[in-house]
């Protein structure tokens, strides 16, 4: 590292460097990684220290966490299984790409404390790695962050900082800024996973799946960072929303030569639902049955139990069939799946469904404090940052939901200080409306037990007998007799000056409730507190000349549970929508045979833009979760999961042939369906 | 951030600025002309420029001119694509030029500056090359004009030192009947897999190539076998032969892809012209 005045002096010292590289033989595909004698990347990976206490690497190989779920016995399943299909699917490396790209600015102050502004989506994470990392007391680093611009889990991941932190040691604790540029954000940086998975199906003769049997190979390349957690949640949700009595399902991170990965929206579910749903329509083609019908017959309900075996119910799993019935209608299904359009051009529909609990650790936290302002109006402080999803929008409107309030008057801390807000285990797994919604309605609860027995002496009545709404406590028999809470706010004073009372507060913790970790050897256990199921649909019109395609429209239907803000609702689902069909459709980090990135810029690595977006439809079912705040489930990631699933489905529909491979260029229409000559 | 210094220079006329870059030369300070500036910034930024100063065009009069002048379309290299799109005075470098980069870059990068750089896709010539244009370069020995087929091969064949100021097309080019067509990977922003700019005179086609070799070009080779008699197949087969450089294989495609994508697109240019 160098350490300048200017960005423009640290560029020049930097290029007097030089660097002699010994190359290693490079592991540049999971295939490589995984061959009996294959390099290993990291010959100590098996005493290798790790913050979650559950994960297996196997010494010897690339292996770097392995879990197994274990349902039901296999023999049994294939005997009753008179069907049987199987599918390979790949979909590359590829990147976050959030406008803003990574940065942090470390200061050591004289006093030994520790200021780090950080543009993260875990302040908290960030603190207490520093502390384990650089041997520091938690109370003396100050993590701070503001609007964050953009993520998709990219700066779930504590790095600059770490560096930012060591340059500042060196220069003696003054302020070091660590930005990176694009290339650096591509290549250095963590990205998006790539991901090799194996599917193997029975069925019944009736079209019910009875049988499964799954490989999920992630490429998490030469480090792991989150990539064993999500090994993890791709295996709790391993057969996507489908009742399968008989499974059994490796899901492995394993290490090569390729930029390292983090979490990215969606957190391997668009990934296993991609094999998955490419899987479904597979058997539905050779039991000649409608993908709908049988996606229908196998959905899972209540009383089913999960692929880690928990049991399922209304709440804690949300209503599969009447996301697919609902779709049906939405994407005009019955209106033909593949219609000739014009000379050349075919028209047709493919389906994505889905699930998606989270991850956790099984006991994350989250805290919400409310205090009172003079003037009677209140200040909300959470941990959740906002990186543009608006969570903090939503947490208002809950706390003045739960004090019957105008939500003008709920003033929300847009900036997180680790020094000053509650603790939030991190703004990801679509969990933060969840968690700081939970904290902030016993926060709101224990606001009200204060106004109350203020309001009591004032209203000389028993505090059971009043409630608080409109800014006011009353009377509940008579609400014209009541006190502003601008006059209890910081005290009640009598006429001759006495007072009572002091700023009202209140507070609220929250804490992942009766998860579990996964067993070893069979995956038993509970990893997320409730389900989020979709399905969607895309409509792409083929030409079959050329293979290009436009993409006509995309569709949702997601069960909400409930939504409490219904516009941000669908408009963060048409964003998944729109990263996920881009991911989909044309993003991949290309890399030569020494795994260098051969477009490691926009100009080369493409997303999908404004002008080319399709007409994007949304529907939503509210499926109570009991235990969510006002019934909500999370949506954050949803609206990506099934994109590529449904438009890999519309395109295979479109050719007749497998498309398993992402991304879907038409290129790699061409290459599927001629064989690569021309 | 660029991660070089240099000198800015913003002369008023050709003359000073020829005289400029060879004084700057004898400084060694590796002297560019520039109008737009997005490759200095791009490539400045990753160190794969280097520069001790630059002469900006833009303040010379006849590097801004566009205007049709005796009969003939007057363009000068300082114009910038977006002021090029916007008066449209010759629809087919409009297509050509119109795809280049992003809406943001166009309104910077310059006709000059696009047939001069460092990318090998120049697409801003292709139009050019297909209408017999004749550019005007300066040296420090006064200006001439020359043909664009005589000047430009694989690039605009310039010595240290000249600048290329002025293209001029013949007007009777500018309202006859065309193509300008941009096949990318996906997007409609994006390099090329195959750009083409052609036209029709005299019943016989003038076409010019990007993306598909590593720099643009117009065989006449080419273009006679497309002229011929025959079935769209055959012409196209032999024109094919005449490609005067391997189909280029990268990020963006394969070259088999690429030939896929470069059949069909001549494929549909001839029915355009002539019909099935």
């Amino acid at each position: 590292m160098v350490v300048a005045y200017s960005e423009f002096e640290a560029a020049q010292a930097a290029n007097l460097v030089k660097i002699e590289y010994e190359p290693l033989s490079v592991i540049n595909s999971l295939t490589d990684a995984l061959r009996p004698n294959a390099p290993l990347i990291h010959d100590g990976l098996a005493f290798y220290s790790h913050v979650v206490e559950e994960i297996y690497p196997e010494l010897g190989t690339n292996i770097a966490h392995r879990v197994k779920v274990r349902k039901g016995d296999m023999e049994q399943g294939w005997a009753k299984s008179e069907v049987v299909v199987e599918i390979q699917v790949s979909l590359p490396h590829s990147d976050h790409a959030a406008i803003e790209t990574r940065s942090a600015l470390v200061e050591i102050q004289q006093d030994g404390r520790v200021i780090v502004n950080s543009s993260s989506q875990g302040p908290f994470a960030v603190k207490k790695l520093m502390s384990t990392l650089f041997r520091l007391d938690m109370g003396k680093i100050i993590v701070k962050t503001g609007l964050v611009g953009g993520s998709f889990g990219a700066k779930t991941t504590a790095y600059p900082e770490l560096l930012a932190y060591l340059a500042s040691k060196a220069v003696g604790g003054r302020p070091v800024k660590i930005t990176n540029a694009r290339e650096e954000d591509l290549i250095s940086s963590p990205g998006h996973i790539g991901m090799e998975a194996t599917i193997k199906f029975g069925a019944s003769k009736e079209g019910k799946i009875i049988a499964a049997e799954m490989l999920y190979l992630i490429d998490s390349g030469a480090y792991t960072d989150t990539s064993p957690t999500m090994a993890k949640a791709i295996a709790a949700a391993c057969t996507g929303p489908y009742n399968i009595p008989y499974v059994t399902c490796d899901s492995l991170s394993v290490y090569t030569n390729r930029p390292y990965s983090t979490a990215f929206r969606g957190f391997g579910h668009g990934e296993l639902t991609f094999a998955i749903e490419r899987a479904v329509d597979k058997l539905a083609a050779t039991f000649g049955v409608d993908p709908l019908e049988l996606r229908v017959r196998n959905a899972i309900a209540p009383g089913d139990s999960s692929p880690t075996q928990e049991k399922l119910n209304v709440s804690s799993l949300g209503n599969v069939i009447e996301c697919i019935q609902k779709i049906k209608t939405l994407i005009k299904w019955d209106n033909g799946r593949i219609i000739k359009s014009r000379k050349n051009l075919v028209r047709a529909k493919g389906l994505g469904c889905f699930w998606k609990t989270s991850s956790s650790p099984v006991n994350a936290i989250s805290g919400a404090i409310l205090m009172m302002n003079q003037d009677g109006t209140i200040n909300l402080n959470c941990g959740v940052v906002e990186l543009g999803q608006g969570t903090k929008t939503v947490l208002a409107q809950i706390a003045a939901e739960a004090l019957q309030m105008e939500v003008d008057k709920i003033h929300v801390a847009m900036e997180v200080n680790t020094e000053l807000c509650p603790e939030h285990w991190k703004t990801v797994a679509s969990k933060s409306t969840y968690m700081a919604g939970s904290a902030i309605l016993e926060a709101a609860n224990e606001l009200k037990r204060e106004i109350k027995s203020i309001g009591a002496i004032v209203l000389r009545c028993p505090p059971e007998d009043l409630d608080v709404g409109d800014s006011r406590v009353y009377l509940r028999y008579d609400p014209s007799f009541y006190v502003e809470f601008k006059d209890i706010a910081h005290g009640y004073r009598y006429p001759n000056g006495n007072s009572i009372g002091g700023q009202i507060m209140g507070r609220g913790s929250y804490i992942m409730t009766r998860l579990s970790t996964l067993d070893q050897n069979t995956g038993y256990g509970k990893s997320g507190p409730g389900w989020v199921v979709g399905c969607q649909a895309v409509e792409v019109e083929l030409d079959t000349r050329d293979y290009t395609y436009k993409i006509v429209r995309a569709a949702t239907v997601l069960d909400v549970g409930k939504a409490l803000n219904p516009k941000n609702v669908r408009c963060i689902l048409r964003s998944g929508m729109a990263m996920g069909l881009s991911l989909a459709s044309r993003e991949a980090l290309v890399f030569d045979n020494q795994g260098v990135v051969q477009n490691p810029q926009f100009r080369t690595y493409k997303m999908m833009r404004f002008g080319e977006q399709p007409e994007y439809l949304v529907e939503l079912v509210e499926t109570s979760q009991i235990d969510a705040p006002y019934g909500q489930r999370g949506v954050g990631e949803h609206g990506l999961i099934g994109m590529a699933a449904a438009l890999a489905n519309a395109l295979s529909a479109a050719t007749g042939v497998e498309l398993n491979q992402l991304p879907l260029t038409p290129e790699t229409i061409w290459k599927a369906v001629t064989g690569g000559s021309q | 951030m660029i991660l070089i210094d240099f000198e800015y220079y913003k002369p008023d006329t050709v003359q000073a600025a020829v005289e400029l870059y060879q004084q700057l030369t004898i400084q060694a300070k590796q002297p560019l002309f520039y109008s737009g500036g997005t490759e200095i910034i791009t490539l400045g930024r990753v160190g794969k420029l280097y520069t001790g100063a630059v002469i900006d065009i833009k303040g010379i009069p006849e590097c801004n001119v566009l205007e049709i002048k005796n009969d003939q379309l007057i363009m000068g290299a300082g114009v910038s694509l977006t002021r090029l799109a916007e008066a449209n005075l010759f629809p087919l470098l409009t297509e050509s030029a119109g795809r280049i980069a992003d809406h943001t870059s166009r309104g910077k990068i310059t006709l000059g500056g696009n047939i001069c750089g460092n990318f090998i896709y120049r697409e801003a010539v292709l139009a050019l090359l297909a209408s017999d244009s004749i550019v005007t370069i300066a040296s420090e020995n006064g200006c001439r004009t020359v043909p664009i087929m005589e000047a430009f091969y694989e690039r605009l064949q310039l010595a240290a030192g000249e600048l290329l100021v002025q293209v001029a097309t013949d007007a009777t080019y500018l309202s006859l009947p065309h193509r300008g067509v941009k096949k990318t990977r996906m997007d409609r922003i994006g390099y090329p897999l195959v750009s083409m700019a052609a036209l029709r005179i005299n019943n016989r086609l003038q076409v010019a190539f990007s993306g598909v070799c590593a720099f643009p070009f117009r065989s006449l080779k080419l273009e006679h076998e497309l002229n011929n008699d025959g079935s769209h197949e055959t012409r196209i087969a032999n024109a094919l032969q005449h490609f005067p450089a391997p189909i280029v294989d990268d990020v963006e495609g394969t070259s088999a892809y690429r030939k896929f994508v470069l059949k069909n697109t001549l494929e549909d240019t001839l029915t355009h012209f002539e019909g099935v």
